[in-house]
């Protein structure tokens, strides 16, 4: 027989090292001799899309595209020390580091601008799409590459370091305050079980992710729709059959993980909320976006059979023998 | 209005991925390179005795390197320095590094890992953690408990709480260790420029991989230079180093490049997992659906090595209680030692393990409570000026409410 | 050894191969095509899916000497010189991309479906990528990154 049922799950994330961890982005603007802006960071990009974020948030202080910057991330002898990418540390850290970086390189550039134009005052002075000009008076301008040609020898180079807020915890109480920010979001599903094959299928979903501000909608949604995946393998497929500590399921003939044919469409909602310390008050949502997956579907798996699965993954064989024991009491 | 924040740009390496031009290490080749493969243990615990004579004298094979052959530290780990980067006297996981054959094709080196003897005087080994915190479980790390870590929150007073509470629920929930699974599995590949050794491989912290690598070759850290190309995701699973060390000893001794690949067999081997959690909960709420009191034991398997134990059952007792106000809490996590594969970060980092379970405690309250269970959770649900288990206050940017109002919209009973 | 004649991307080539060598180790470790990825080694992943006298196959399974007059088409030569394949364009336009390690498969396995279905529906597209496992996107912008394709195509003509 297939049952339904539908299910929630809702959770929170701090994002960071936490616990007073020195949790430290460096990062390092630069004008190159074309205009254009050198960018430095740490963060590695593992398909999450940091190479994108990063220069969007560079590219925003110059009032720009993400065409104006040159990016540097993939060699420790140019790059400074941006922390690991992990922890969904990589947008809030060293797109903070970064933003300062940017910001104390504008300034440099409108500086250096207000001499060259002969003007009394920076103020007034914008930066947009690779050109520095006199708000009220547009006429007055000059572009980047003329700056950058001016400069002779002289680099106009900035770095700025970004901590996250953290403290340690009482050892004895474990009360203090570890994390900063932290994420929200939340799950729905409707699942239908096939209580003859123990098979779980998934009819709708739905997932919504706190971010803060989302820098790009479309790369939040590329991590919500992957993070589901990996929480419906978590829930349902994924086993390492470990035998005396040897891992049985070593492959993927026999460690399933979710197909296409598997996902469901995903409705996803991004709430924005700007958090006050993030850049452009972005939040990291990497890890975030898994966590309220799991519990969803094992919600969703008694409210369609009236059972309670305390244990996954929720095999077929799991799922049978917990219906099996059901039904004898 | 923004000029780049907010919009939907496209992937910047997204024509390169899309085109196959995108470099990931195992696409590249250098001239004269070497092939490098893992010998690794095949019991999960034992005192071993090597002898690598045999496979090095196989035509094509230029060196197997061992422990002896490690020219700093015999060790790494993002927390502890418990691994060995080729175990000398013990391995403690099936899959253990114990030798790296290097030869002049893939082919030859495979043949040499078939001919290198190992004697396994095979010592019990525990595989469940709770067996393993028992006075007289075998140690994983001589000397040392198995129990490496312990948080504890304590808030308020939880048995008042319990004796105020109309409804308690006590259940245990188990969580499986997983793997990563990234489609590209590791592959790196080192050489020599001047006096530096480069290892180009796939990795989430290349400054953290320089300081290890510069450790146990025994060499500055400006000597050590660490490229990191395409990357077919990480999840957490990078963090820890596998070939890095390995690939920068082989290059540095024999001055010439040495590539190496994974298997996905391997990859399985070789890198972390999710920690198993088994967690024992007690919950308690009034009639009227206020949750009073939260009681919480994690046991948190991390197999043969810390990797980050200690921040990931941290992180784990942090969110134990789940985005709820909770006046009474009491939570005592702890790290284990067993000989299972280790367990390290992976994508929720000890946080994607609880919501397994007090999501499902939040719902069989409600049942017994007779209440819809959004309506049970908002309740509870924090706000703006909550207080965490924790004790802090979340004074900005809290949404829990919208978030779950939203999905709840979207999927309920009224709209199937 | 023996050699074996094939063309791939529209060049003849002669490479000598031995008993065991796979047609993924002849694409990439003899004619540099590194495109084509190996995520398993067993057919499961569709990582080093390629297009051979116009049908899928997963190139870890294919012996390099069966390959003998065979056409092949890699990830190199799905475009059109300069001119991205529909399949690629609507990638990058969906943001189906991310670690990028299966999207060579992904892009061919994509190709055989609007070759052959000039309108697919969501569970065909979903059957048609099903061989393919992406461990980052959750599929769902790759599916409508197939969609936008056959709009690409359509606009084309």
């Amino acid at each position: 027989m297939k049952k339904r049922g539908i299910g929630y799950g809702c959770t929170f994330y701090g994002t960071g090292y936490g616990n007073g961890f020195p949790d430290v982005s460096v990062a390092e603007a630069e004008l190159n001799s074309d205009g254009k802006i050198n960018v430095y960071v740490g963060a590695t990009e593992c398909g999450q899309g940091s190479d994108t974020i990063m220069r969007q948030i560079a590219a925003e202080s110059f009032g720009s595209s993400v065409e104006i910057i040159n990016y540097y991330s993939t060699d420790t002898d140019i790059m400074k020390d941006s922390g690991t990418a992990a922890a969904s540390r990589q947008t809030y850290n060293t797109g903070n580091a970064l933003r300062l970086a940017s910001e104390k390189l504008k300034d440099r550039v409108i500086e250096k601008a207000k001499d060259l134009l002969n003007l009394n005052t920076t103020v007034g002075l914008k930066i947009e799409n690779g050109e520095v000009f006199l708000n009220s008076f547009k006429a007055t301008k000059i572009s980047l590459s003329e700056i950058a040609s001016s400069l002779g020898d002289e680099k106009l180079r900035e770095e700025a370091t970004f901590v996250a807020h953290s403290t340690e915890m009482d050892e004895e109480t474990g009360q203090g305050c570890p994390y900063w920010p932290y994420t929200f979001g939340a799950a729905a599903v409707e699942v239908e079980v096939d209580t003859e094959t123990g098979k779980v299928d998934i009819i709708r979903a739905a997932s919504a992710q706190d971010v803060g501000r989302a820098i790009n909608p479309e790369l939040v949604e590329g991590q919500m729709d992957g993070g589901f995946a990996m929480g419906y393998g978590y829930a349902v497929f994924e086993d390492l059959n470990l035998k005396n500590g040897k891992i049985v399921n070593n492959r993927f003939t026999n460690y399933l993980i979710p197909t296409a044919m598997d996902m469901p469409e995903l409705e996803k909602i991004i709430i924005e909320d700007p958090e006050s310390t993030g850049p452009y008050g972005a939040k990291g949502i990497g890890e975030p976006v898994m966590t309220y997956v799991a519990p969803a579907i094992l919600n969703a798996i008694y409210d369609a059979t009236g059972v309670r699965m305390t244990e996954i993954p929720v095999t077929p064989e799991r799922l049978l023998k917990a219906l099996k024991e059901s039904e004898t009491k | 209005m923004y000029s780049s924040v907010g919009k939907r740009e496209f992937r910047v390496d997204a024509e390169s991925k899309v085109t196959g031009k995108a470099i990931y290490p195992q696409d590249i080749y250098m001239d004269g390179m070497l092939h490098g493969k893992t010998f690794r243990s095949s019991v999960p615990h034992a005192r071993i005795k090597v002898d690598v004579s045999e496979a090095e004298a196989i035509e094509g094979v230029v060196k197997v390197f061992t422990a002896k052959d490690i020219t700093g530290e015999n060790y790494h780990g993002v927390l502890f320095k418990d691994h060995e980067v080729f175990c000398e006297k013990k391995v403690r996981r099936i899959g253990d590094p114990i030798a790296f054959v290097v030869a002049e094709t893939p082919e030859i080196a495979e043949e040499a890992l078939k001919k290198i003897v190992v004697e396994y005087d095979e010592i019990e080994g525990v595989f469940d953690p709770v067996k393993a915190m028992e006075e007289g479980a075998p140690q994983v790390h001589d000397g040392q408990n198995n129990a490496v870590y312990h948080y504890k929150i304590r808030k308020g007073d939880v048995e008042e709480g319990f004796a105020k509470s109309d409804v308690i629920v006590e259940k245990e929930y188990r969580t499986g260790m997983v793997d990563h699974a990234f489609l590209q599995p590791e592959a790196g590949i080192s050489y020599m420029e001047g006096d530096k050794v480069v290892v180009c491989v796939s990795t989430q912290y290349p400054h953290f991989d320089r300081i290890e690598v510069a450790e146990a070759l025994g060499i500055p850290e400006e000597q050590v230079r660490i490229l990191n190309p395409a990357i077919g995701g990480a999840f957490g699973g990078r963090e820890d180093i596998t070939m890095q060390i390995h690939l920068a000893l082989a290059s540095r001794t024999l001055k010439k490049p040495v590539k190496s690949i994974y298997d996905r067999e391997e990859s399985f081997l070789a890198h972390s997992k999710r920690h198993a959690f088994i967690m024992k909960y007690k919950t308690g709420a009034t009639s009227d659906g206020k949750l009073l009191a939260t009681e919480v034991t994690i046991i948190g398997d991390t197999g043969a090595y810390a990797s980050w134990v200690c921040n990931v059952l941290r992180k784990g007792g942090v969110h134990a209680t789940g985005p709820y106000e909770v006046p009474n809490v009491k939570v005592d996590s702890y790290g284990v030692y067993t000989n299972n594969p280790f367990a390290g970060a992976m994508r929720g980092f000890g946080a994607t393990q609880p919501p397994v379970a007090y999501e499902q405690q939040m719902d069989i309250i409600a049942e017994k409570l007779g209440m819809d269970p959004i309506e049970f959770r908002m309740k509870n649900i924090f706000r703006k000026g909550s207080i965490t288990a924790t004790g802090q206050e979340l004074y900005e940017s809290v949404t829990a409410v919208e978030c779950l109002e939203a999905v709840a919209s979207k999927i309920n009973k009224n709209n199937r | 050894m023996t050699t074996v004649n094939l063309n791939v991307n529209g060049k003849d080539y002669s490479v000598e191969v031995d008993g065991s060598t796979r047609l993924l180790d002849l694409l990439r470790d003899s004619l540099g095509l590194t495109g084509t990825k190996e995520g398993c080694g067993e057919g499961e992943c569709g990582a080093c899916t390629v297009i051979m006298d116009g049908e899928i196959v997963d190139s870890c399974l294919v012996l390099a000497f069966q390959c003998e007059g065979k056409e092949i088409i890699t990830i190199e030569g799905v475009q059109n010189g300069d001119i991205l394949h529909p399949a690629q364009k609507a990638f990058i336009e969906k943001g189906a991309v991310q670690c990028g390690f299966c999207i060579p498969g992904m892009v061919l396995a994509t190709k055989a479906i609007i070759d052959k279905n000039e309108e697919p529906t969501d569970d065909e597209i979903r059957e048609g990528l099903s061989g393919n496992l992406c461990r980052c996107t959750g599929y769902n912008k790759m599916v409508e990154a197939v969609h936008r394709a056959v709009e690409i195509n359509k606009e084309a003509k």
